[in-house]
């Protein structure tokens, strides 16, 4: 079974993408279209799990998130970098409270700026010692901007 | 200047550590070149033709003379023993050794120093007017907003993966130092009808290979909202921007699809949208960065009369007095004036200076001038508070460590990229050809009757030499594996800003300073006076004539 980091703990992965084969107890995730026209349908039987790429407009979401319990954003490669403003957006502006996990071609390196934007789940490229990215998530222990993470804010002192 | 606070320095020594390792990572294998590069260029570091380099980032230029100190201490332990001043106010070095450039970070560190967001598609150092604090022209300092600009942008989470790299300029002058018309963003100071402090902010501007002029966007942001507008230009930019096209990926492409009226309705609604997030700059915060920027403690000094002519001659400018005219310019504060330093001399590459050299010149700012210098975007420095009795004494010790050119702001004082000698990018040499025009034009009575002429290079149309802004410019290309270099002249980075337009068929490599010199020949004849600037009588008569000249006898134009 897949292993991700959330909440730093690493811990295994429930979720089934498309074309994964069903698991007891796993929940499928279905794409933002699917997703809307299910909530649109009725919202009991709307899907509990979204997967965003990069060009999903999180505006659509609003106002469906109260079903969510994971949204789950795409990243292609290594230099994307949508899915930051993504996660701000639905943390601070549309308030989503669940898992919100960034997914794809990432590492340690990329999982520290991530976490400050909102993400609490990460699943990084397979070839990523999972071990060592949870050690990196202490790499700074100060920044200059308020984000998510407990982290003194230099913005704070003045 | 601004110090570290411990909040600062851990930051730095931080990031020295992540970049420590993940140099250790790629160097072990466990991280592959595609994935160790954009984390490398985040910190400065390029591979290029012959060596890594490494941009460390110098904060709006300004530089104490113990930071000179280090980077020549660097320059000598690391480097062939010396560095490259840039067109963004940093310096560059090019000939390190990969697994050598955390040790190099760590030193940097120990004098407040990084390579932060020097390279990547993230936000760049931030860029001023070189002359901040000293000219009396200027709304108030620019450089406390510039270091709460910095702070804000350094790790920024949410913009550390832009579509593409984004540079900030921030200006407080009418007269544009900092050439904040062709940068991503232009943050210019200044006051409403009530006095109170705000910003005209500008977008969409830049070089390379789609010279744009930036726009405003808003007239007038006041002061607490900088962060929370900046915050919604770059969430807009971030969003939207093409990630499909490297070539079409800045922010002035953005601007220009969407149109700037559509572009500002966007950041706008997301300004609004985020007021509540957005960070805000209190009286308070501001007063305290604006207390790291205190002027220094200034004598009082009367003028000296005819400061320069102490030891004139007849006729011909004596060296001192050359000098004095060309190199020095008036300071707000009585008895004190600006010199710069010129990293122009001939034979050598623009904006080089040796380890010996800047030693030697953080000792002279320690002696002549509060032990502060500046770094200008057209590569020379600058002891921005000189008492005039010391004028004479400061020059001779320039002279002896040959940076007293004479040719400030003259034809010879121009900017150029690195090109072919070091640059992967690079189609085309750019140092060869400052050294053509250099020993082209090396009579200085010559260059001081051309009057203030600006010419910038760069050997690819990335335009790191900002060509499309010279008065002359001279763009690098290839053509069958030959070095070409097409020119543009009209160009000027001072307010109003306006691109040059490209007088025909790029030139060979041969006959870029023989074009030049037909170029000056046209201006020496058509000009009106000796105060019409090369580029006025551009202005004035249009590129056509020029173009006849230099066209005129077939050679060989392909």
């Amino acid at each position: 079974m897949r292993r991700i980091i959330r909440r730093r703990e690493i811990v295994e992965d429930e979720l089934r993408y498309a074309g994964e084969p069903a698991v007891d107890g796993s929940v499928g995730v279905v794409g933002a279209a699917e997703w809307l026209a299910a909530s649109a349908a009725g919202a009991a039987s709307a899907p509990e799990a979204v997967l965003l790429t990069a060009t999903d407009e999180v505006e659509a979401l609003a106002g469906h998130l109260d079903g969510l319990r994971w949204i789950v954003i795409e990243f292609a490669k290594i230099g994307e970098g949508r899915g930051y403003s993504q996660a701000r957006l639905l943390r601070q502006r549309y308030c989503y409270r669940h898992e919100l996990r960034a997914r794809g071609a990432l590492k340690r390196d990329q999982m520290i700026l991530l976490a400050r934007c909102g993400f609490d789940a990460f699943e990084l490229d397979p070839a990523e010692d999972l071990s060592a990215a949870l050690a990196a998530l202490g790499t700074f222990t100060v920044a200059y901007q308020d984000g998510n993470e407990a982290l003194v804010s230099l913005r704070r002192r003045a | 200047m601004y110090r570290y606070d411990s909040i600062d320095q851990t930051l730095v020594e931080e990031r020295v550590a992540q970049f420590r390792d993940q140099t250790q990572r790629f160097l072990a294998g466990s991280l592959s070149e595609e994935e160790f590069r954009p984390l490398r260029l985040r910190n400065g570091l390029y591979v290029q033709r012959f060596a890594p380099m490494l941009r460390v980032a110098i904060p709006y230029g300004l530089l104490s003379s113990r930071q000179l100190r280090m980077l020549g201490s660097i320059a000598r332990r690391y480097d062939r023993g010396y560095g490259h001043f840039t067109t963004r106010q940093n310096i560059q070095y090019n000939w390190l050794r990969l697994e050598q450039v955390p040790d190099l970070l760590a030193d940097l560190a120990t004098v407040e120093m990084h390579a932060i967001q020097t390279s990547g598609n993230c936000i760049r150092n931030i860029t001023s007017d070189h002359l901040a604090g000293v000219v009396p022209d200027e709304i108030a300092d620019p450089r406390p907003y510039c270091e709460l600009i910095r702070q804000w942008a350094t790790l920024h989470p949410e913009f550390s993966y832009l579509p593409r790299k984004f540079k900030i300029a921030v200006t407080a002058s009418a007269r544009d130092r900092a050439a904040s018309e062709v940068h991503d963003v232009g943050v210019h100071l200044k006051r409403d009808a009530d006095g109170a402090l705000g910003y005209e902010i500008l977008a969409g501007g830049g070089l390379g290979r789609t010279p744009i002029i930036g726009q405003v966007i808003r007239d007038f942001l006041p002061q607490a909202e900088l962060l929370g507008y900046l915050e919604a230009i770059l969430r807009v930019y971030n969003r939207h921007g093409r990630r499909d096209n490297i070539h079409k990926a800045r922010i002035k492409i953005l601007v220009r699809t969407l149109g700037v009226q559509e572009f500002r309705r966007q950041v706008e609604q997301e300004f609004e949208a985020n007021r509540e997030f957005a960070p805000q700059l209190s009286e308070v915060e501001v007063a305290r960065m604006r207390a790291f920027f205190e002027p220094p403690p200034y004598e009082r000094l009367e003028n000296l009369p005819e400061a320069g002519r102490a030891g004139a001659q007849v006729g011909a400018l004596a060296p001192f007095q050359a000098w004095y005219r060309y190199n020095t310019t008036s300071h707000r504060v009585s008895g004190y004036r600006v010199v710069f330093v010129s990293l122009k001399k001939h034979g050598e590459a623009p904006g080089d200076i040796t380890a010996a050299q800047m030693e030697a010149l953080a000792d002279l700012a320690d002696r002549y001038s509060f032990g502060m210098l500046r770094a200008t975007h057209d590569q020379n420095l600058v002891l921005a508070d000189v008492p005039q009795r010391a004028l004479r004494e400061l020059w001779q010790a320039l002279e002896v460590l040959e940076l007293a050119t004479p040719n400030i702001g003259t034809l010879t004082d121009m900017i150029c990229c690195p090109g072919l000698d070091f640059c992967s990018l690079a189609n085309a040499g750019s140092i060869p050809i400052a050294k053509q025009i250099h020993a082209r034009f090396d009579d200085l009575d010559y260059l001081y009757d051309l009057g203030p002429i600006e010419v910038k290079m760069s050997g690819c149309m990335n335009a790191c030499g900002h060509h499309h802004i010279g008065h002359i410019g001279i763009l690098g290309v290839d053509k069958h594996g030959k070095e070409w270099y097409q020119i543009t002249i009209g160009g000027s980075s001072a307010a109003p800003a306006a691109l040059g337009e490209v007088i025909g068929p790029s030139v060979p490599k041969e006959a870029v300073a023989d074009t030049i010199a037909k170029l000056l020949e046209v201006y020496l004849e058509e000009r009106q006076d000796e105060h019409e600037r090369f580029l006025d009588t551009v202005r004035r008569i249009g590129v056509e004539p020029f173009q006849e000249r230099v066209y005129e006898t077939d050679h060989s134009p392909a």
